[in-house]
């Protein structure tokens, strides 16, 4: 068994200490690459793809007058001179590179020679005991706050059997854990993460399924199913309501959501409402993808109370992220 | 959620001249001085220090304000500062002469300056570069120093060394409110009348110390009835309101400063004036208020349980002293203005923590202060909370929303390292659960210890980054060519990293021995010249021992020395560690040539040591042990040397001299450019810590805190957003408590993003009021130096 272990690795893509917001207490989350849904608002979209990539974070570079030193080792030739911006420091110009998404392959290259890291892969290979060494420098932490490990992505349960492994070791000593999940896989995964998973972080993004096949890419039947299934044998669920202007926003959408939040009893722990932000459109940049076309205006704070407000109305732990 | 109250229409009002009013230089006090200087040549020292203190009082302007229900200026206008010739202002003189001083921008603390008051202050120039103390301090140069000028490491040069006092500590207070200056002045006496005629053995000496107290006690007394005075005189003109206010504070100082105190109101009004006292006594050089609410609380407890006051009108009262203190201005020079900043005048006070017989020691006064400081928004006086084992969640969460509002007020305090810490130096158990932050974090006895936590003067820091530069160069700083330091070889003759170690030691060890020789030296300068009989009166041990403070004569002695750059040395010795003999990447030569072109040239290596190169600051034992063993190596040469009055006690705190010290240290092999600042206390180097606030406090709780009783300082920016709300109190406290369980000895955090901070810096004006925490003070952002300013933005947003 723990030699099967150590063959395990799951591709990561961020592992984050101090993470607030992904359950109680002082959390790390640990994000893994992958992810079966396409929300358009996705603000972490290099947690999509199930593969490395390469990303370019311009703010990092430091020209190619002082380096350029990816020019020349791309066997692509994907990599040019791009645009000039001001440096934030002193106000001399820097030659920036750019990089053909097209042309780029993600063999990495050109993130090995640069230091600087404006050019670096997005998914490292971590076996669990190294996730484990990271993660036990914030033991203390975890117990002052009532803390723990939030597995994230991405979705966790695209790498099953290595978010098994980690959850199973996590148990092992002692840590509370929570698993943040689109709840798209099949129950039966589900089923084996139950016993080692302290909360489920559960997103219910829309109660109309062909709007949600429509926008997310998946129909919503499988999620709520699980949703009711996971309620039925004992987990506990932390809902996460994605807030989207004209997409699940409407009194009706609401009605429809907390009703259903009440027929999953006491399993829910909280109903956490996330309003939307464009944050992630510089991501897509960073990942050399065009961003989806997604113009959505920002909620104003009455809607966001109203809504807030409505799903109370239920009686439901509502909470604003 | 803790609420905080609005303020009175009165206080608001005061607030508002308070941050409408331009500070204006004085030289009343300046006359008196050099007047008395130049008549009493013959006066030994300790008696002309009180006899001109007398003097002060008697002469200078006293002020009611408006409204005002605590009374005491500094200066003959309102917000003003008063200069201190006797301590040195070379730096005037020059300013005036080359028109620095009148060009100063308003990030520079510029002052208004009459051309009569100009003339005049050139026209004391001649006298006091003779008579100041800095001359007497170059008279008495060892003759080895110049040696050592032009390391970086040490500043002790030979002029203008040591302008300002030895300061930093907490007089006891608590004795001016409980017995007054009457029944000391009484205790004096006796001693004379007991000696009068009998003057044998070496009592002749204690004789002038105790004649010196019997005429600060005057002193005192006298100030306090001068402006009993005049709250009757405005009274005879005042609204009916006004005058029954003015007569009623008119017999309270007629009352308080020579006897006890009586109500909550007198002893407020007593704190402020013993410590305005000891400002016109001494340069208002970390002059520190201590634990107030330890002593002000049975005052008001009385006061409530007899129905004298209420808790909004006590509340009025401390908003009042804050303020007060808050527009104690102090003039520095154009150097030390860009360093600091913001006006601030440092008299720090100290909450909650424990009583001497180890029980919570938080009362309703502990609350008022945080009210005080979260609703005036003012960066002055800066406060710490005394953290320890069983301190109330509401005091804590009442702390963090107060830090949220005004950055970084109050800082936190770990009392169970530090008292453990003190217990280390000696202290009784009694006296270090009543310990008190001095100055920005320095960990002091309460009344009770001369200890000197800024060292001496403004040449108190030592250079750390220097020292390492100094070892890999062969004791040469490159910014001076000059061989300053022990010839230790150059970084590519070294063949281990035990060499390069071994070359640190020995550079370490020289320069703390020589600094701490330099303020030997100064001691012996200000105990011959600068006794302070009017801190002397309180602090436990001098009444005693017949010994002004200066000459050991409180129960405990102390001196600080802080070195700047703990994160910059961690780091380079990991570069060097890493890039040449772990990894070999590059070779000892290229690493010197690339560092000594300022990494020119070398920018591919330089992003090499600032990415891949592990970093203090994100939980990674192969720097954080380095960081933890260069420390130690100053911690325990500071912790070994002595003084005439006791023993040294070594810090890791940099005021801003981060700032000045960066200007005068090259580029360094952890990839930081020449001139820029150094990195902050034991914080990381600046956008180095990549792995959270988590990996941060792990890193920085390796350091030997239980051996630096001076105090460590730890500098956090949080992104707003990610402490939002109560559960983002929670947040912080569970933070703060995980790192004190790990021996964390300090740490203070500004709630603000970078964002706010370059529109702030772009619209100064719609930011008046924005207080951020700098490094061992706070400050309104848009009156720092630019540089300084900078320096906050640059670092890490902790947001997730």
């Amino acid at each position: 068994m723990s030699t099967l272990n150590k063959e395990i690795t799951g591709l990561i893509y961020d592992i984050q200490g101090f993470s607030v917001h992904d359950g109680p207490g002082i959390r790390t989350t640990v994000f893994l690459k992958g992810c079966p849904l396409r929300c358009p608002w996705c603000h972490s979209p290099e947690s999509q793809s199930f593969k490395p990539q390469i990303c370019w974070m311009d703010i990092r570079c430091v020209g190619v007058d002082k380096c350029g030193l990816c020019l020349n080792v791309c066997p692509q030739q994907a990599i040019s001179l791009g645009d000039i911006r001001e440096s934030l420091l002193d106000n001399t110009k820097i030659q920036l590179i750019k990089v053909s998404r097209e042309l780029c392959n993600d063999c990495g290259k050109c993130a090995e020679v640069c230091s600087a890291q404006a050019l670096f892969i997005s998914g490292t290979e971590y076996t669990v005991e190294q996730v484990m060494q990271r993660l036990r420098k914030d033991i203390p932490f975890f117990e002052t706050s009532g803390g723990g490990v939030t597995i994230s992505g991405g979705e966790p349960l695209s790498q099953p059997a290595f978010t098994l492994e980690l959850l199973k070791q996590c148990k092992k000593e002692g840590l509370h854990t929570a698993v943040d999940t689109t709840g798209f896989s099949d129950f039966k995964l589900l089923q084996a993460i139950l016993a080692y998973t302290d909360l489920f972080l559960y997103d219910i993004k829309n109660m109309d399924s062909s709007l949600h096949n429509n926008v997310i890419g998946v129909p919503n039947e499988k999620i709520l199913g699980n949703a009711l299934r996971l309620a039925e044998a004992g987990a506990k669920i932390q809902v996460r309501i994605p807030l989207i202007p004209l997409f699940n926003d409407s009194d009706q959408a609401l009605d429809a959501v907390a009703k259903f939040c009440l027929k999953l009893g006491d399993a829910v722990t909280q109903v956490q409402v996330l309003p939307y932000h464009a944050y992630g459109v510089t991501k897509y940049q960073r990942i050399l993808y065009q961003a989806p076309v997604f113009e959505a205006q920002v909620h104003s704070e009455e809607k966001i109370n109203h809504c807030l407000d409505r799903l109370k109305s239920y009686g439901l732990p509502v909470v604003l992220h | 959620m803790f609420e905080f109250q609005p303020l009175t229409p009165r206080v608001s009002r005061m607030r508002e001249r308070y941050r409408t009013t331009f500070p204006t230089l004085s030289t009343e006090r300046a006359r008196i001085v050099t007047e008395y200087y130049k008549e009493h040549v013959a006066e030994p020292s300790i008696l002309k220090r009180a006899n001109l203190l007398y003097k002060l009082c008697q002469e200078m302007t006293v002020l009611v304000e408006e409204e005002e229900l605590i009374v005491g200026n500094i200066a003959p206008t309102y917000r003003g500062s008063s200069l201190w010739p006797e301590y040195g202002i070379n730096w005037l003189f020059d300013e005036l002469k080359d028109g620095t001083f009148e060009n100063r921008a308003r990030d520079e603390e510029s002052h208004e300056i009459s051309q009569e008051d100009k003339e005049y202050i050139l026209s004391i120039e001649d006298f006091w570069r003779k008579n100041g103390i800095s001359p007497r301090m170059t008279a008495i140069m060892p003759d080895g120093l110049p040696k050592t000028f032009g390391s970086g490491v040490i500043s002790f040069q030979g002029e203008n060394m040591c302008s300002n006092p030895t300061g930093h500590f907490n007089a006891n207070y608590d004795k001016v409110l409980t017995k007054g200056f009457g029944a000391i002045k009484k205790e004096a006496q006796e001693h004379l009348d007991a000696m009068e005629g009998r003057v044998f053995g070496d009592k002749a000496k204690k004789y002038t110390f105790y004649k010196a107290i019997t005429i600060v006690c005057d002193a005192a007394i006298l100030l306090s009835k001068r402006y009993a005075q005049l709250c009757r005189e405005k009274a005879q003109t005042a609204s009916e309101v006004r005058k029954a206010e003015l007569l009623k504070m008119a017999e309270s100082l007629d009352h308080i400063m020579e006897n006890p105190c009586r109500t909550f109101h007198e002893a407020v009004q007593a704190v402020f004036l013993y410590q305005l006292v000891m400002a016109i006594d001494g340069n208002m050089h970390g002059l520190t208020i201590g634990r107030l609410d330890q002593y002000l609380w049975k005052f008001l407890d009385k006061d409530l349980k007899e129905n004298r006051t209420t808790m909004e009108q006590a509340q009025e009262v401390l908003d009042c002293f804050f303020l007060k203190i808050a527009d104690c201005c102090k003039v520095w020079s154009v150097a030390s203005a860009r360093n600091s900043g913001g006006y601030t005048s440092g008299q720090h006070m100290t909450l909650g923590g424990q009583t001497k017989d180890g029980k919570d020691a938080t009362n309703p006064v502990s609350y008022m202060m945080l009210q005080s400081a979260a609703r005036l928004v003012i960066h002055d006086p800066p406060l710490s909370l005394r953290v320890h084992k069983g301190t109330p969640d509401e005091l804590f969460e009442a702390a963090i929303e107060c830090a949220k509002r005004v950055g970084g007020i109050p800082t936190m305090q770990n009392d169970e390292i530090i008292i453990p810490a003190l217990l280390k130096k000696g202290f009784s158990l009694e006296d270090a659960r009543n310990y008190c932050i001095i100055g920005c974090v320095e960990p002091a006895g309460t009344g009770c210890e001369w200890s000197a936590c800024g060292g001496s003067g403004k040449e108190s820091y030592w250079n750390m980054a220097n020292a390492l530069m100094l070892a890999i160069n062969n004791g040469i700083n490159p910014l001076t060519g000059v061989q300053a330091g022990l010839p230790t070889g150059y970084l590519y003759e070294m063949k281990s990293f035990e060499e390069v170690k071994e070359a640190f030691v020995k550079q370490t060890n020289y320069f703390v021995d020589w600094h701490i020789t330099m303020t030997n030296f100064y001691e012996l300068v200000a105990a011959e010249n600068m006794p302070i009989p009017i801190a002397s009166a309180t602090m436990d041990g001098c009444m005693e021992s017949g010994l002004d403070v200066t000459w050991g004569g409180a129960k405990y002695n102390s001196t600080g020395v802080s070195a700047i750059g703990c994160g910059n040395v961690a780091d380079s010795l990991s570069a060097i560690k890493y890039l040449i003999f772990d990894k070999k990447e590059c070779t000892a030569r290229e690493l010197y040539d690339a560092m000594m072109a300022n990494w020119e040239g070398y920018e591919p290596l330089r992003q090499k040591i600032l990415n891949e190169v592990p970093r203090y600051g994100n939980a990674d034992s192969y720097v954080d042990e380095l960081a933890r063993w260069a420390t130690s190596v100053f911690i325990d040469r500071v912790n070994a040397a002595t003084g005439f009055r006791g023993s040294y006690r070594p810090g890791l705190y940099p005021v801003s001299a981060h700032i000045a010290f960066g200007k005068a240290t090259a580029a360094t092999p952890d990839g930081r450019l020449a001139h820029t600042p150094l990195a902050d206390g034991i914080s990381p180097v600046q956008s180095m810590d990549k792995n959270g606030p988590t990996a941060v406090l792990r890193s920085v709780s390796v350091l030997d805190t239980l051996n630096c009783g001076n105090g460590t300082l730890l500098n956090m920016k949080f992104h707003p957003k990610s402490v939002e709300g109560v559960e983002g109190n929670n947040k912080i406290k569970d933070l703060v408590k995980t790192f004190f369980s790990m021996d964390g000895m300090h740490i203070q955090f500004n709630v603000v993003s970078s964002d706010t901070l370059r529109a702030a810096q772009k619209n100064p004006e719609e930011y008046r009021d924005l207080v951020i925490r700098i490094a061992g003070f706070s400050a309104y952002f848009i009156e720092l130096y630019k540089e300084l300013q900078d320096d906050l933005i640059r670092r890490t947003d902790q947001v997730f």
